[in-house]
């Protein structure tokens, strides 16, 4: 038996060296890289001063272009948005901007319009595009709060990062590697964070039949952003995208809301129910402009 | 429990410390504590079902006990109908009954007569298969004479209900399993090494191989009439992979396991990729099901004695039966039949045992290996497909040349990671596989330094988020 222990310890500590070393150093080259939006933001974006910062899921990432919106409004905003995460995600992100020295007048939380109301947050699927900051104690706090096997991964990847580089293994372990080739690669944004969906088919009828949506932002975390956001001087406006058949109704709540879930009536504008395509993304951005724009001139 | 699960990293070793520091002085409780560890592991999936091994055991402990009592044929007889009844008929409820049910609605409305079938919504028991035959193999053997019906219950259960083998085989004699659980153990080093090498190789093949090919394969046959020519055809050697990374690799770990608490069970697969005819395909694919349906059904029925019709008849009967065995529906009888078709050429020409002797294999031989690969991923189409419908119409959709595009395999940033993982893995399989076929060896053994790459091979290019279950496990 001592033999046995001897030689599997031997294979078991030759396993474990050599897979924690490749993994810290996946972790390295991503924190080097620009692939994920925490690393670009560190990396890519020299700003650190920004009017605007547009906080969100898929919906934030696809339906609000910065660069329309800077171009009609003549300020300069950032898109830090992630597809499938939630307004827990949010505020992570919030946390990671603000850790990285950033400032900004406006913070736009343009989550999924389902997500505002989650009695119950989990991890979120992307959340471990953080992973690289796990040692950071927002990030970390942020992991342990979950329960659930890929939370507990996730959260104690700051000790053994081979747990979760290698339940990761298709999206971390190897946009590493291409990170050390190509550091400047995003993946699927552009260097101001966007990224649309593209238009497969025209199908130009207007939508007629709306169901109504309550939202009434019951989430524990845009609390949490609301008084992060208050702590470091930002406004939060919460921004509701275009959904091609239901119309978000809202009752009075303490932060400013901009609701466009009816913004779009035709059914050329949406790739999918809550998404828009390109041509939506553009009327989109101007549409937001235009009501943004009320929030920025009194600030002039 | 699965085996590439969490539960069971930490599920094995704790039993391994139990077994081999807490009783491993008292054979009775290392018997007992194998029981008890592969009724938890059988129990993970639902407890409900351990009642039925439960009583499969108590009928052929008994039977067992009863066919050394009595020597009168008729008597001997009439018990192991009844262990063939009640094992048989447990697997038939369980397994087909909706098929018969189904089968027989179907053949009615043909003659123009419609009935409302009578559906039952049965779950069926993970590896009611494999532990059915294993037990009904003691029966068997005991009735025949050729193995004493073991008088000590714990060890029966044991030998039923073993875990590492429980729920996708290698489906076991007694005669070669039962003798382990009576002997008293040591522990052998180079042994239980040996088992973790094989644990290491077995998780290669079904984490990396294996499902990462599913990634591809489940989109190609889930909407196959959207795809290429040549797309499905990649898509059916894909599978042909998939089926094998899982099932041998869920063979190899069982293996393993076993080793390291002193048990050694058979191959049961001897790289049958490499084979030169569908004769010795079967020889090296399943060993375990092949030679149990050669001892118990082929052999007993004449084999390959007689005139050249009931040679037919014998090897037609075993593969659509082994066909059948796999599963409830007529793509594995299809499946079955299309083997038998293949194999009976070589029978009747005398060439079925051309290499039972000549293992080595040379690079001139390669034509053959690869055009006995084709034939067998023809027939894993029908293995795959969900309807005979849904096969025939992949397979003329292969051969219709719709299209050369392979645009599936590189249409985004993971297609193509995807791609390059199991082309590197496959390749990686094979090597190893050729270099041990050529060492004379029966199975891949690695070296530490070997061991620890595969590992960190496992570790990352693994399928760890969305793994899909061991396939043979439905059977």
């Amino acid at each position: 038996m001592t033999l046995f222990l001897k030689k599997f310890g031997i294979l078991f500590l030759g396993f474990i060296c050599l897979a924690t070393a490749l993994s810290f150093g996946s972790l390295w080259a991503l924190r080097q890289s620009s692939f994920y939006k925490p690393s670009f933001l560190a990396n890519a974006v020299d700003e650190s001063k920004f009017d605007y910062v547009i906080l969100g899921a898929s919906n934030g990432l696809t339906t609000l272009n910065t660069k329309v919106i800077d171009s009609v409004l003549a300020i300069d905003g950032i898109n830090l948005s992630m597809d499938d995460t939630a307004v827990s995600s949010q505020y992570l992100m919030l946390q990671h901007f603000l850790a990285e020295g950033k400032q900004t007048k406006y913070c736009i939380l343009a989550s999924s319009p389902s997500s505002f109301d989650f009695k119950r947050n989990a991890i979120n699927d992307n959340d471990y595009r953080f992973l690289m900051y796990a040692n950071r104690s927002y990030v970390s706090d942020y992991y342990k709060q979950f329960s659930g096997k890929r939370a507990s991964l996730l959260y104690h990847s700051k000790w053994m990062p081979t747990l979760g580089v290698s339940y990761y293994n298709a999206e971390l372990f190897f946009p590493s590697m291409m990170s050390l080739v190509r550091p400047n690669k995003r993946n699927r944004f552009d260097e101001k964070g966007n990224y649309t969906y593209p238009v497969f088919q025209i199908e130009d009828e207007l939508i007629t039949d709306i169901e109504e949506m309550p939202i009434a932002f019951s989430n524990a975390y845009v609390k949490k952003i609301k008084g992060l956001c208050d702590a470091n001087g930002i406004t939060l406006i919460c921004y509701i995208s275009p959904i091609k058949t239901k119309y978000a109704t809202i009752n009075s709540v303490p932060f400013n809301v901009i609701n466009h879930s009816n913004g779009l009536n035709n059914m050329k504008y949406f790739h999918d129910e809550i998404h828009v395509n390109t041509l939506g993304r553009e009327a989109s951005s101007l549409n937001f402009a235009n009501d943004f724009e009320a929030y920025i001139k009194p600030s002039e | 429990m699965l085996f590439n699960s969490i539960d069971f990293a930490i599920f094995l070793p704790i039993v391994f410390v139990l077994y081999w520091f807490v009783v491993k002085q008292h054979l009775r409780l290392q018997n007992t504590l194998l029981v008890i560890a592969s009724y938890v592991f059988y129990g993970w999936w639902d407890w409900r079902f351990l009642s039925l091994i439960l009583f499969s055991t108590i009928v052929d402990f008994s039977i067992g006990i009863y066919l050394k009592k009595t020597s009168h044929a008729k008597k001997r007889k009439y018990l192991l109908w009844t262990s063939i009844g009640v094992n048989i008929g447990l697997l038939m409820f369980f397994k087909y009954y909706n098929f018969f049910v189904d089968s027989f609605v179907t053949a009615f409305s043909f003659f123009g007569n419609s009935i409302q079938p009578n559906n039952l919504d049965i779950i069926l028991p993970v590896g009611i298969s494999f532990y059915t035959f294993q037990t009904l193999s003691y029966t068997i053997d005991v009735y025949n004479k050729k193995l004493k019906p073991t008088q000590n219950f714990i060890q029966f259960a044991a030998f039923v209900s073993f875990f590492p083998q429980l729920v996708a085989g290698p489906i076991e004699r007694a005669k070669h399993l039962l003798p382990q659980f009576i002997t008293k153990r040591k522990f052998n080093a180079n042994f239980a090494m040996s088992g973790i090498y094989l644990i290491i190789w077995g998780l290669f093949k079904k984490v990396v191989v294996a499902d990462n090919c599913a990634f591809f394969v489940n989109q190609i046959f889930d909407g196959s009439s959207n795809y290429s020519s040549l797309e499905l055809f990649i898509g059916a050697i894909l599978f042909g992979f998939q089926i094998y990374g899982d099932f041998s690799g869920y063979s190899d770990i069982a293996i393993g396991v076993a080793r390291l608490f002193g048990f050694s069970l058979m191959v049961n697969f001897s790289f049958p990729y490499f084979s030169r005819n569908i004769a010795e395909f079967w020889r090296r694919w399943h060993i375990s099901l092949s030679t149990w349906f050669r001892d118990y059904v082929y052999i007993p029925l004449g084999g390959s004695r007689g005139t050249s019709m009931k040679q037919i008849r014998n090897v037609l009967i075993v593969f659509l039966v082994s066909g059948f065995w796999h599963g409830a529906n007529w793509t594995f009888i299809i499946w079955g039949g299309i083997h038998a078709l293949l194999f009976l050429p070589l029978l009747l020409v005398n060439k079925n045992r051309t290499y039972v002797n000549d293992t080595k294999i040379s690079f001139q031989q390669l034509p053959k290996i690869v055009f006995t690969f084709l034939l067998v991923t023809f027939a894993w189409v029908f293995f795959r497909a969900d309807t005979a419908t849904i096969a025939v119409n992949y397979i003329v959709d292969v051969f219709s040349f719709k299209g050369h595009s392979v645009a599936l395999f590189y249409k985004t940033s993971k297609s193509v990671l995807f791609s390059l993982i199991i082309l590197f893995s496959v390749i990686t399989m094979l090597v190893f596989e050729f270099l041990s076929i050529q060492k004379h060896k029966k199975e891949v053994i690695l070296s530490p330094i070997m061991a620890v790459f595969i590992t960190i091979l496992i570790t990352f290019m693994g399928v760890f988020k969305n793994p899909s279950d061991f396939i043979y496990f439905q059977f």
